[in-house]
Parts: structure tokens; C-alpha cells; sequence
């Protein structure tokens, strides 16, 4: 029986067995209390030194509390083994290893790459190396925060033309959310149509679309600063940086035998995915208009 | 642009329904999009069309029975909320 199973490592202070070490301390207590009290309770009448300890010194409550500590460690066993099935929580952490150097270098790289050689990204025996040491690799970190930076703008921006309520932020939220879904669903299907065998994960694909983020704040923010004029410069000079900062990541990944030898793209099929990264580089300018336009007045 | 991602699930739902919806016999068949119709040498990259038609037949053969489902909850509850 699994409460009673539970009960011999907690005889010692709850340090004998190393699974207690990451259990939350509250079962652990309670394990280590119901179990200290179940041998005085049955040998002995209840003592009363307060009414919750005569009534965790009861053992049918005492077995109870044990049993229910065990299921919930079981439980927790049983997310924790399977949850990365459906979330894949040790990849997401490999794109959240940046630093405060990589942010900055990937920010101007993205202000600014045509000045940059080597767009290759580093292995280390048959994995890529983490953002922290090599800027070329995608990360979720700027994305995810340029997202989220991008709603507070939106509702910044909102609320200096008087047209700010607090459900706009959620719709912003939402309707730049499922642009991304739809970019990241059409361009799998296309990649799929196009049988490229690449090593873009999906989640390589939100990164590299979340990328355009970070020009779209730079447009809205110029747009608060100087109007029109500054919004459609700044956009414009974000647009065509992104468009070429895509054009050179996904050539590498989409064309990887071409591109590697850096022989110009010809043939059919090479052709057919030269017009895909095209495609996909060209709609970033076009989304980065559509979710920011209706912002700057 | 209220773009919300309901409408983006619903836009999804709409588009699933139109793939299952295409009869093999009476429609693919006769625009020469059978599925037994496309099958290139091996060796061979398929093209799109074989990829399109290979797509065309794993939605219908996968999603048949969910769509039902998720067809009558989504009948059920614009009766109800409209």
C-alpha cells in the first residue's frame, strides 16, 4: 500500500530519501507529522495539546492525510513525466539561454545586418549551441518580450489619440497572436507542399516571426515621437532590414545545399524554394504595416 | 482588424470541413486528383501536386470522425449563443 510505503523513508527527517528533496515542503511536513503521529496514536489515547493535533492523531485521518499526500506526489510524478509530451519544456529552455550581450548584438543585428559575414549557425557535436554564444541562433526571449512590448505600445498609442479602453490591449493581443498562428501555419504547409528537408523546427519558425516585433515598436514609437513622417521612415528602414535579415536566415535553412556553397540557386526545385524564402521575407514588411498602421495617426 | 483567434479557429473549422468534403469518386477522380491517381517513380521528389493530393486524402481519412464531433459541439452552440 502506497501510504505505508511512504511512511518508512519519513521516519528520519525526510532527508534519507533524495525524491523528498524536490517534493513542495508542505506533504513532506505533513508526511513526516501524520507519520510521527500515527504510532502515538495508536499506541496511545490522543493528546490533547490542541485541538489540530487530536485531530490529526486520529489514524483513520492519519492514514487519509498520508494517503492523499501520496496521491498528489503520485500526480505530480505523472505531469511531470508526461508534460513533455504535449509542451516541450526542455527545447523551450534551450531558447531562453541568452544573455544580456546576445540581446544587444541581436538587436542591432536586426536594426542593422548588412554588414554581417557569417550567418551560420554553430553546432556542438549534432546540437546547436545555445543563443548565449552564438548570435546567429533563434531565440524566444526577444520575441516573447518585443510581443508583449509591442501591446503596451499599442495601448500607449491608443491612449495619446483619446481612443484607449483597457479591452483594446486584449484585442491587440489576440489579433497579433493569430497573425502569427496563420504566418506560422501557411509557411508549414508551404514547407510541406515544397518537401524541404530542413531542420526548422516550428519552434525556430515563431522565433524568426517574432523577430518583426521589434521594428514594429521602433516604427510606433518614432510615429509617437515625430508623426507621420518619422512612423513611415523608421518603418520603412525596419522593413527592408528584416526583409534582408530573413532573406539570409532562411536561405540557410530553407537551401541549405545551395547555399552552403554559395553557388546561385538554379533548377527547378531550388528555384521553387528560392520563391518561398522570398515569400515568406516579403510578408514580414507587409504584416509589420497591417498591425501598426491604424496605431499612428 | 479585429483578427481575434476565435475567428482564426473557426476560419481553421470552415477550411477543415471544405478538405474532407471533396468526394473521391465523384469529384477528385474526375479532375485527375484521384489519390492512386499521382504515384511518381520512387527516388523522386513528389511535386506539389502529389503532396496536395496525399494531404487531400490524410485530412479525410484522419479527421472524418473528429470533424463530427467538433462539427455538431459547433452547431450546438451557435443554436445556442449564436
Amino acid at each position: 500500500m502506497p501510504a505505508s510505503k511512504r511512511r518508512t523513508p519519513v521516519s528520519q527527517p525526510g532527508m534519507a530519501d533524495p525524491h523528498q528533496l524536490f517534493d513542495d515542503t508542505s506533504s513532506a511536513q505533513s508526511r513526516g507529522y501524520g507519520a510521527q503521529r500515527a504510532p502515538s496514536g495508536l499506541g496511545y489515547p490522543a493528546p490533547s495539546a490542541s485541538p489540530q493535533a487530536a485531530f490529526l492523531a486520529d489514524p483513520v485521518s492519519n492514514m487519509a492525510m498520508a494517503y492523499g499526500s501520496s496521491l498528489a506526489a503520485q500526480g505530480k510524478e505523472l505531469v511531470d513525466k508526461n508534460i513533455d509530451r504535449f509542451v516541450p519544456v526542455t527545447k523551450l529552455k534551450y531558447y531562453f539561454a541568452v544573455d544580456t550581450m546576445y540581446v544587444g548584438k541581436k538587436l542591432g543585428l536586426l536594426f542593422f545586418p548588412y554588414l554581417h559575414q557569417d550567418w551560420e549557425v554553430q553546432y556542438q557535436q549534432d546540437t546547436p549551441v545555445a543563443p548565449r554564444f552564438d548570435i546567429n541562433a533563434p531565440d524566444l526571449y526577444i520575441p516573447a518580450m518585443a510581443f508583449i512590448t509591442y501591446v503596451l505600445v499599442a495601448g500607449l498609442a491608443l491612449g495619446t489619440q483619446d481612443r484607449f479602453s483597457p479591452d483594446l490591449l486584449g484585442l491587440q493581443a489576440s489579433s497579433a497572436l493569430a497573425w502569427l498562428t496563420l504566418e506560422v501555419l501557411a509557411i508549414l504547409l508551404s514547407l510541406y507542399l515544397v518537401t524541404v528537408n530542413t531542420d526548422l523546427t516550428t519552434i525556430d519558425l515563431v522565433a524568426f516571426l517574432g523577430y518583426k516585433y521589434v521594428g514594429m515598436i521602433g516604427g510606433v514609437l518614432m510615429g509617437l515621437l515625430f508623426g507621420k513622417i518619422g512612423y513611415y521612415l523608421v518603418l520603412g528602414w525596419c522593413c527592408v532590414s528584416i526583409f534582408v535579415f530573413m532573406i539570409r536566415t532562411l536561405r540557410l535553412k530553407i537551401l541549405a545545399e545551395a547555399a552552403a556553397e554559395g553557388v546561385p540557386v538554379r533548377g527547378a526545385r531550388n528555384q521553387l524554394r528560392m520563391y518561398l524564402t522570398m515569400a515568406v521575407a516579403a510578408a514580414q514588411p507587409l504584416l509589420m504595416y497591417w498591425l501598426t498602421f491604424h496605431l499612428v495617426r | 482588424m479585429a483578427f481575434t483567434l476565435y475567428l482564426l479557429l473557426q476560419a481553421a473549422l470552415l477550411c477543415v470541413n471544405t478538405i474532407t468534403v471533396l468526394h473521391e469518386e465523384r469529384f477528385l477522380k474526375n479532375i485527375g486528383w484521384g489519390a492512386d491517381q499521382g504515384i511518381g517513380g520512387f527516388g523522386e521528389e513528389p511535386g506539389i501536386k502529389s503532396q496536395l493530393m496525399n494531404l487531400i486524402r490524410s485530412v479525410r481519412t484522419v479527421m472524418r470522425v473528429p470533424l463530427i464531433i467538433i462539427n455538431s459541439i459547433a452547431i450546438v452552440l451557435l443554436l445556442l449563443f449564436g
